[in-house]
């Protein structure tokens, strides 16, 4: 047999040419497509569906603003902008992480942009009262589940920088500054941290004296460590910040304020007299444009300070409402609790986003079978695999319900529950961030190697929320404060013979709870016996950590070394009453449900 | 209850040569009985259904619907939508494709019976609509989902204002997946009659041999796709209006004119609980999606809030005068808590939820939609 002719060759080559033209052959063949996996069964067909309605469940979890959420996840999944990609038939949004740093900056602002114009953040600083609030949170809330970098970066300029207007200004300030922050005319930043003060602001050493003669503040950077340091917005994009600062007075130091000072221009030039730096590339968070920042010399109008604790006359004088420098602080700071609310909660969301995709995983993925010629056994039907899962799952029920009433006391706050919410802000914060990196890190090893994969999006979170346990406050630190802010309210309690009050701390007016010398499973179950064990955890340590100070102090400790000393028991008594906080807020919500289904299930989790 | 029994006749082929023409009786009830049977036939490989005449379905039967009502029996009304939402769920979730041939018009329950399925095809014949908020109703049978997984927002527009689409703006916005001439469809439907195979793939190559690619009209609302989704992916209806008079401002539009007279000619009340449902059902899976306008149509037809349909039936429907006195009138006298109600549970002991056959089996496209 010859080979075949160039004339046949040509021929057969044309054909099969024509053949890719043409498309598929109309044959009875099969054509090429996958094969379902044989060990793979959705969760939706093997388990029966729930007893419950879903939408139920959800209104009780998500509790606010349903609604609004619900337009604000569909603004970001009908727009190309958030990057929808179509996988097993269904649409995901998730942005690009592969891309560089400078392109997730971008990318950042211009959702930002888009969402601005779809009027997402009106009356985000114009409006006032508790709904308003209630829906910026829930909003910022939803693009949290998007992407932390956005929520962050937004926190910023409206939190943090449109905060400060709010409440460390006056009346001149908002007029002037509101609106056109809302708008995003200009772009906030907020400088308080620096390369060598975080933790303790009272410290930084950035600063600011008057000139009378021009009517001018004068900021300056006297030496590298006082250089703002991890200020977001600042690299690339915001054009003004809140600048955090020691004001000297007359050669007297009147402590930390605060001050508008414009850091670029409307080109996006950087200001005379300004430095600006990046902080570079992050282990997470690479939306987000970090920079540091050097004062030399700068001015800016007396008009800047925001003035609402205190304020210097156009002579020069310094004037204050508030004489003791300690509560003038205190007062100064009281509105920055908004952003350990929002912390807190988008730690919570991050717990169950990991959690509902490694527990979806753990109900489809199979290992060993337990007898010769059956199928493997689903990760989730392993107690194992349950234990590391399911009581993290029950956790972060009752977090979603605490950080639910953080933020109702938050909106319906008033100047005698602000010490309330800056301790319970504080115990929430770090308790629900730690246990988010705990809960994703759980998680992320549930999945095993799928848990790798940044598409894959727990893996991936741990980076993106690590910070989360230190910005805002430390957490360690925010435990201390905690713990001697409980001592304070013990100690003061003794010493005017009077009851406790507020901080839930009035179930130390009744004597010591009784705890059953026999435990019965029911008695376990119960919610009464639940709610002694922890409140008589909280009694305890208390008591214990006020004796070991008075002990310290009377051993010729000072005050300030014997708390060093007794740190863990501060510790300790930080993560009771914290604990028993959050116990108390998921008693509460699940009493608030009406019997039902719903109840039945909620109930389950509590034990 | 008679769906549409005038300009509407279903005659699904099995692929044994049986044919079955529908014309009266309970329809639906028959449809779902048929398409479960199909689905364990191993010899039927794929549902063909299409009209007859004009239409391939107008709609549900509402006027008999509403004839119910105003005799007292709101539940044989409820029980009506309870049918046809089922034979939505299984219609999408069916594990052999449907191929739905839609040469003419397809509005409101006609929409229902063929957009789950796997393949639509548009003609030049084809006139697409959702016109539920002008009767006083809302987009049912599933077009929560089917709506808010169009591009943009042209659901909302879609759903809110009934726009009339024809062949080649369903094949652009995907409610339709091919396009073939009214000429070809016999040898189309000659083709697929000679096909034994349920493979999605063949199938649609064998469709693909008779299509072809339409070209939008000049004036086509889908070239206005920047406008609609500006104007529609407002937070509420209110805001959806203003955003159109501005836009009316910038440009002296019949388009805009015309969009703003639908909206101001539709019962408040359904376009609230429209937007509403579309924006939840972004969300959802098809199975809640069914669940929750359930709930809807129940209150609609009970009546309790608003009394819209029935009014809207007979302006539109019977007494064909088009002037419905909506009551409420205005959207301003709409508050939250009035709208809520249309999406809790039905205060009434015999009521419940919606509830689906098991299915004994899922594709993988079918379980991407739950």
């Amino acid at each position: 047999m010859g080979s075949p002719s160039p004339a046949d060759q040509v021929s057969r080559r044309a054909q099969v040419l024509a053949g890719h033209l043409r498309g598929l052959q109309t044959s009875t063949e099969p054509s090429l497509s996958p094969s379902p996996c044989l060990q793979y069964s959705p969760p939706e067909l093997a388990s029966p569906p729930p007893d419950f309605n879903l939408s139920d469940m959800r209104k009780l979890m998500d509790g606010h603003n349903l609604q609004d959420r619900d337009w604000l996840f569909g603004l970001m999944i009908q727009s190309k902008l958030f990057n929808p990609r179509v996988a097993g038939g269904r649409v995901f949004v998730s942005p690009d992480y592969s891309q560089s740093m400078e392109q997730q900056r971008e990318m950042t602002m211009k959702r930002i942009h888009y969402l601005l114009d779809c009027g997402v953040f009106q009356e985000w600083l114009t409006g006032r009262g508790p709904e308003v609030e209630m829906r910026k949170f829930a909003l910022h809330e939803v693009i949290g589940m998007y992407d932390h970098s956005l929520a962050v970066k937004l926190g910023v300029h409206y939190f943090l920088w449109g905060g400060a207007i709010q409440f460390f200004g006056t009346k001149r300030h908002h007029d002037k500054w509101l609106r056109d922050t809302e708008n995003y005319v200009i772009k906030g930043c907020f400088a308080m941290t620096e390369l060598g003060h975080g933790s303790n602001v009272r410290g930084i050493e950035t600063v600011t004296t008057y000139d009378s003669k021009t009517g001018e503040f004068v900021i300056n950077s006297p030496c590298e460590s006082a250089q703002k340091y991890w200020i977001g917005g600042a690299a690339n994009h915001a054009t003004h910040t809140i600048v955090f600062s020691q004001l000297n007075i007359n050669g007297k130091s009147e402590g930390v304020h605060a001050f508008i000072a414009q850091i670029r221009d409307t080109d996006g030039n950087i200001c005379p007299n300004v430095r600006v730096a990046d902080c570079g590339h992050k282990i997470g968070l690479n939306g987000v444009d970090n920079g540091r920042i050097w004062f030399d010399n700068v001015r800016i109008p007396r008009e800047n300070l925001l003035n609402s604790v205190a304020d210097v006359s156009p002579d020069g004088q310094y004037l204050s409402a508030i004489k003791d420098p300690d509560q003038r602080f205190a007062a100064f700071l009281a509105p920055l609790t908004s952003g350990r609310v929002t912390i807190a909660s988008s730690a919570v969301y991050s717990s169950k986003m990991s959690l509902a995709i490694a527990i979806r995983y753990s109900l489809t993925r199979r290992a060993f079978s337990l007898t010769p010629n059956q199928p493997e056994v689903l990760l989730l039907d392993y107690p194992s695999h349950q234990r590391r899962l399911l009581p993290l799952l029950a956790k972060t029920y009752a977090m979603s319900f605490a950080a639910n009433y953080l933020k109702m006391i938050y909106v319906k706050r008033t100047p005698e529950s602000n010490k309330t919410i800056h301790v319970v802000s504080s115990a929430f914060k770090a308790i629900l961030t730690w246990h988010n990196m705990r809960t994703l890190q759980e998680c992320r090893e549930a999945c095993g190697g799928q848990g790798l994969k940044t598409e894959n999006r727990i893996g991936h979170m741990k980076g993106e929320y690590d910070v989360q346990s230190t910005f805002e406050g430390d957490n360690n630190v925010l435990m201390q404060q905690v713990s001697k802010a409980l001592l304070a309210e013990y100690i003061a309690v003794q010493k005017r013979n009077r009851p406790f009050k507020g901080l839930g701390l009035e179930h130390l007016n009744k004597s010591c709870p009784d705890v059953p010398s026999q435990l019965t499973s029911s008695t376990l179950r119960s919610s009464q016996f639940q709610t002694d064990i922890f409140c008589l955890r909280e009694r305890d340590l208390l008591i214990r950590f006020a004796a070991e100070i008075s002990q310290l102090q009377a051993q010729g400790l000072s005050r300030e070394y014997a708390l060093l000393q007794s740190y863990q028991l501060a510790e300790d008594l930080g993560r009771a009453f914290s604990d028993r906080a959050i116990l108390q807020t998921f008693l509460d919500a699940e009493a608030a449900v009406s019997s039902g289904p719903l109840k039945v299930n909620i109930g389950n989790f509590l034990l | 209850m008679k769906m549409c029994s005038k300009d509407f006749s279903t005659r699904l082929r099995a692929n044994y040569n049986k044919s079955i023409e529908i014309y009266e009786g309970r329809l639906i009830s028959k449809l779902l009985e048929l398409f479960l049977a199909y689905e364990e036939d191993s010899n039927v490989k794929l549902v063909i259904m299409k009209g007859n005449g004009r239409a391939f379905c107008s709609g549900g039967d509402v006027a008999a619907v509403v004839h119910d009502i105003n005799r007292g029996n709101w539940k044989i009304g409820a029980k009506f939508f309870w049918e046809e939402y089922i034979l939505n769920y299984v219609m999408a979730t069916y594990s052999k494709p449907q191929v739905s041939i839609l040469n003419g018009i397809v509005m409101g329950g006609g929409a229902g019976a063929s957009v789950h399925g796997r393949f639509r095809i548009a003609t030049e014949n084809s006139v697409f609509a959702m016109p539920e908020t002008a009767l006083g109703l809302f987009p049912d049978v599933g077009a929560s989902y089917c709506l808010s997984r169009l591009p943009g927002f042209f659901g909302e527009y879609v759903g809110l204002t009934g726009a009339r689409l024809d062949g080649a703006e369903m094949l652009a916005c995907g409610l339709a997946t091919h396009f073939v001439p009214s000429a070809r469809l016999s040898s189309l439907e000659a083709a697929l009659h000679k096909l034994d195979s349920s493979d999605p793939a063949i199938i649609s190559a064998v469709i693909d041999e008779y299509s072809l690619q339409p070209y939008l009209k000049d004036k086509s609302t889908y070239h206005r796709l920047d406008t609609i989704n500006r104007c529609f992916s407002r937070r509420t209806i209110e805001e959806i209006l203003s955003a159109l008079e501005r836009e009316a401002v910038k440009s002296a539009d019949d388009w805009i004119s015309s969009t703003i007279q639908s909206l101001q000619k539709a019962s408040p009340t359904s376009l609230k609980i429209s937007l509403r449902s579309i924006r939840e059902g972004r969300v959802q899976g098809v199975g809640q999606c069914l669940i929750r306008e359930y709930r809807m149509v129940c209150h609609v037809v009970r009546g309790e809030v608003s009394k819209d349909f029935v009014e809207g039936c007979r302006a539109i429907l019977l007494d064909k005068d088009k002037n419905p006195k909506w009551e409420p009138s205005r959207l301003d006298q709409l508050n939250d808590s009035m709208i809520d109600r249309y999406f809790s549970r039905v205060d009434d002991e015999e009521w419940e939820d919606l509830k689906f056959p098991a299915r004994s089996s899922y594709t993988a496209s079918a379980l991407a939609k739950l």
